[in-house]
């Protein structure tokens, strides 16, 4: 079981279990299947583009490599910054007490590009801190799931079903103005994504 | 560059053009001098190198036949970068198919057994520049909205012209002043979540605004996760 979300709030500290809130579990989900001519589900591959070669599962495997091709294996990689310096690797934060800022706005929260949904089961709740979060305040503290070279920021949230870490990094967007008007540029292709459940 | 046709509460409508929001450079990845490195996807293994042809060739032998021989990598291929490459299918005997093949849609329940199985049908998309995208009734304060969903997708939405700026604008102040959050729909009756592609995801939509002087945010939020625990999903 992975190591609890530790918060430190004006001192006290309060843990959390958490595990990752999936909309399959909340919802179900769908699948379109495809199927052959005689009703069996076809498998999905990949042909290259010259044709040569079928690639089908369990085929490919992806790393890294130099400029001259060599493959780099993962002990020998860093992170680097937008300069090519090296960046220290940050230990992960879970089971190591994070000090929580805010109260934070809505919007600081409404610009988080949210890459993981946790919900959490307290375990050990500051009360001050419980009536905080019932009363409908933000907190934010870095999260590192695993040792990374860039952690990440989760806001702390609750509601009257139980107490939730969105996790992700800032997004940027832009200060319009009337002289601001959009230049045409060519189409961008949305992500593919499964048909699932409605959420109402 | 993607427009969408948005509906004010007014029924006032304009072509407006959405981007989604940027993410800030984060850290690369390279080796301690600096250098950066490439990430590619390579050829680990040919079809008869996969393990149950392994296996069905060589029987008990294989571990011998790998140790002797390295049956499992064709040296001609194994290594080789994978570029692009098209999407086919193949069939239930493993052959490339050249008929069309049939969808089913397939609904599986909470507990992930399968619920239902049926023809599936081709969902289209309900965001494009005909059918507009307008306001619903529900309205949410911002800090509602950010502790009951989870906001999976943010999209600007842009004037093109001096006209929609004053159209924008107009509906950023509105929503800023009053920090509330509109509930978008779109569809016939402009109730139904949206969908953005063909088949693609169904979200419901909250529009928010920013207004800084002259200077407007207009940003719509995409959710299709409410922050609730399983026990208060099961209850």
């Amino acid at each position: 079981m992975a190591k609890p979300i530790i918060v430190s709030f004006g001192g006290v500290q309060s843990n959390f279990d958490h595990e990752k809130l999936d909309r399959a579990k909340l919802y179900g989900r769908r699948q379109r299947q495809v199927l052959d001519p005689d009703g069996h589900r076809c498998e999905k591959a990949e042909l290259t583009r010259d044709g040569t070669l079928l690639v089908r599962s369990g085929m490919t495997a992806q790393g890294y490599f130099d400029d001259s091709g060599a493959w780099v294996p993962n002990n020998r990689l860093v992170g680097l910054d937008a300069a090519g310096n090296p960046v220290p690797l940050q230990p992960s934060t879970l089971g190591e007490p994070q000090t929580l800022q805010g109260p934070v706005a809505p919007t600081e929260l409404l610009d988080l590009a949210v890459r993981s949904v946790y919900v959490l089961s307290p375990e050990g709740l500051d009360p001050k801190l419980e009536a905080e979060l019932k009363a409908g305040k933000i907190y934010k503290f870095t999260f590192n799931y695993r040792a990374d070279y860039k952690p990440e920021l989760a806001f702390l949230v609750g509601n009257a079903s139980g107490y939730f870490a969105l996790v992700g990094e800032p997004s940027e967007s832009d200060w319009l103005e009337l002289q601001t008007v959009v230049a045409e540029a060519a189409d961008e292709a949305d992500d593919d994504e499964e048909l699932d459940f409605e959420m109402f | 560059m993607r427009k969408i046709n948005l509906m004010n509460e007014a029924s006032r409508n304009a072509e407006v053009v959405i981007e989604s929001v940027r993410k800030p450079p984060g850290i690369t990845t390279g080796l301690p001098g600096g250098k950066k490195v490439a990430f590619k996807r390579y050829v680990a293994a040919t079809e008869g190198g996969l393990h149950a042809k392994l296996v069905a060739l060589h029987g008990d032998g294989l571990a011998k036949a790998l140790i002797a021989g390295d049956p499992e990598i064709d040296r001609e291929l194994v290594g080789r970068e994978v570029g692009e490459t098209q999407t086919v299918f193949l069939s239930g005997e493993g052959e490339v198919l050249h008929a069309s093949p049939s969808l089913v849609e397939v609904i599986f329940g909470t507990d992930g057994k399968e619920r239902e199985r049926k023809p599936a049908e081709s969902v289209p998309a309900n965001t494009n520049e005909e059918s507009p995208v307008r306001f619903t009734k529900l309205r949410l304060k911002r800090a509602e909205l950010v502790t009951k969903f989870a906001v999976v997708r943010t999209i600007q939405i842009k004037h093109t012209s001096g006209l929609s700026y004053d159209f924008l604008y107009a509906m950023a102040k509105e929503l800023a002043d009053k920090d509330e959050v509109a509930r978008l729909g779109a569809g016939p009756k402009g109730r139904d979540p949206l969908i953005f592609q063909e088949n693609g995801a169904r979200y419901q939509a909250f529009l928010e605004g920013r207004v800084d002087g002259p200077r407007y945010k207009l940003l719509l939020h995409l959710s299709n996760l409410e922050l609730r625990t399983l026990a208060a999903a099961a209850s």
